[in-house]
């Protein structure tokens, strides 16, 4: 990554590289949202039971890339293939990071909190924004749009023109010190479907 | 009636309205109303206990029987509900409805639409706007704008069966179902309203802190002590195994979600029309409030089989929706400042 600075007198060309690091969640699996057009009974990302068509999507375990943000795929696996939240704490591998991207979806429109914990026993809370899966949503916080999908799967049926909407968002890591875990929210209309974590840009070239 | 089809009305939609909303909507915009100054304009809490009603539609009148007066108090909007003066021929109150130029909004049961997900599914209660009826065809004209969104011809006996309907208790439907549709329809006039100025803003903004900030209110449990009274009583309801106050919780909510969100959505189109920061900052704690009732809805529409269960994230939930309607009264009266 290159980026012109201003400094008022001198331009400075700052050369910075990031690394991009997927988290395994399959540990936290609760819900299973995605489902096959030939069992979209299984299926039940919201109260109605819609889940999202598993044709439209990547393949379970597969690296998909969004916005330049990898991240791994869920599934396949008997306890589902998203985290519905509910306060569950991931352990994070320890490090200093300055974002954690997030593929994730919203029975709803709806934002709450996470909580960062770092090595030294601190805890921020920063919050978590996340948009409706349901049609014609649009992204109300600023998130990438992931994946829509043409259908939705609703327990007998496949319906057109019922979109179903993933978000990548993002989570800041303000504080500058290692991190080691994270709580999500106590909020089961939030669904996580992927995480990775992207680590502070180190210059590594100063001045032109 | 004419065989050429209608001009079908204008599709109107926000993620987090409701029926209720659209079709009020489609009303205003054939007036030439801007659906957003008419239904963001007007904001308040209102829990009405024992009044909740399985229908997607439902909405806590202060003006009983009037929807549209509850929704839009300062922009002359008003509705009627009514029932088809004939039961042998309800259709002749759509036909003498579409003569005086007006579109009739009916209630329907979703399962008999062929254009809804639930049809020959699931029963749930509805509004659908009728704005044509071509009898030789048979075939009614109507508009829908939730998704997926439908603006064209359906069989008559399928709008006949979807506004006649019983409406069943549904097991797949615990929030819209079991509530009779019975030909029930809404007619809407829409009167003279203010033009949307900052002195017009900051008197709606002030009497909306004035009620929010009232101690007592007749109409219900209004007010924001009206929003601590409904969350300690549906935690209290749920902790006491009450899955009806969880089942109530979802469409009561949807009314006042989507009144916070279009709310929202006025200050922050009026804050960025006039340069005004702190009303967009008011905007945005309003959109809180709309977002803190996902947590509670969705909550208690999950829990509704374990009410005991939801009731410690169902108080968490209450908790932070009472802290978005403080911290947005807050916005609203230091916005009023600016204006």
């Amino acid at each position: 990554m290159v980026s012109e600075v201003k400094t008022g007198v001198l331009p400075l060309s700052v050369v910075t590289m990031t690394s991009l690091r997927p988290v395994d969640l399959t540990e936290h699996w609760n819900n299973r949202g995605i489902s096959a057009a030939g069992e979209t009974g299984s299926g039940g990302f919201n109260v109605w039971r819609n889940s999202f068509p598993a044709e439209y999507l990547p393949p379970p375990g597969a690296q998909v890339e969004v916005d330049g943000v990898p991240f791994r795929f869920g599934g396949p696996d008997p306890a589902g293939d998203n985290i519905r939240c509910a306060g569950q704490y991931v352990e994070l591998p320890e490090g200093r990071y300055d974002w954690i991207h997030l593929l994730t979806a919203a029975e709803r429109r709806t934002e709450d909190t996470v909580a960062l914990h770092f090595a030294g026993g601190e805890v921020d809370f920063e919050s978590l924004r996340v948009s409706d899966f349901w049609a014609r949503a649009h992204a109300a916080f600023g998130e990438a749009k992931a994946f829509e999908t043409p259908v939705m799967h609703y327990p007998h049926h496949v319906q057109p023109r019922v979109e179903a909407l993933m978000w990548s968002q993002r989570v800041p890591v303000t504080r500058r010190a290692p991190l080691r875990g994270l709580r999500l929210p106590r909020n089961i209309a939030i669904h996580v479907f992927a995480m990775t974590l992207q680590t502070p840009g180190e210059p590594v070239a100063e001045r032109s | 009636m004419s065989t050429t089809p209608p001009a079908a009305p204008a599709l109107w939609y926000r993620d987090l309205i409701s029926c209720l909303q659209s079709t009020l909507a489609a009303a205003l915009l054939r007036e030439g109303r801007d659906p957003v100054d008419a239904l963001g304009a007007h904001w308040e809490f209102l829990f009405k206990p024992g009044d909740v009603t399985s229908e997607e539609f439902y909405y806590p009148c202060r003006y009983p029987g009037d929807l549209g007066r509850s929704l839009a108090p300062h922009h002359g909007l008003s509705t009627t509900w009514h029932r088809p003066a004939d039961p042998g021929d309800p259709l002749e109150d759509v036909r003498r409805a579409l003569k005086d130029g007006h579109h009739p909004v009916i209630a329907v049961d979703n399962f008999h639409l062929p254009f809804r997900p639930a049809y020959q599914d699931v029963h749930a209660a509805h509004l659908i706007v009728v704005y044509g009826l071509d009898e030789a065809a048979g075939q009614a004209y109507v508009s829908d704008a939730m998704p997926p969104a439908h603006a064209g011809p359906i069989p008559v006996d399928a709008l006949l069966a979807a506004w006649t309907s019983a409406n069943p208790k549904d097991v797949q439907d615990a929030f819209f179902s079991d509530s009779a549709i019975g030909g029930r329809y809404l007619t809407v006039t829409v009167g003279d309203a203010p033009a949307t100025t900052p002195a017009f803003v900051r008197e709606v903004l002030t009497a909306g802190v004035a009620g929010f900030e009232a101690d007592r209110d007749t109409a219900g449990w209004g007010g924001l002590a009206g929003v601590r009274d409904f969350t300690t009583s549906l935690a209290d309801r749920a902790r006491a195994g009450d899955a009806r106050a969880l089942e109530e919780a979802y469409p009561f909510g949807w009314g006042m979600q989507a009144q916070a969100a279009l709310h929202a959505e006025f200050l922050r189109s009026c804050g960025t029309r006039w340069e005004l920061p702190a009303l967009r900052e008011a905007g945005r704690l309003a959109e809180h409030v709309a977002h803190a009732w996902t947590g509670v809805r969705i909550t208690a529409a999950h829990g509704r089989r374990d009410p005991a269960a939801a009731a410690p994230d169902l108080a968490r939930h209450g908790g932070r929706l009472v802290a978005a309607y403080e911290a947005a009264v807050a916005g609203l009266r230091e916005a009023a400042g600016f204006l």
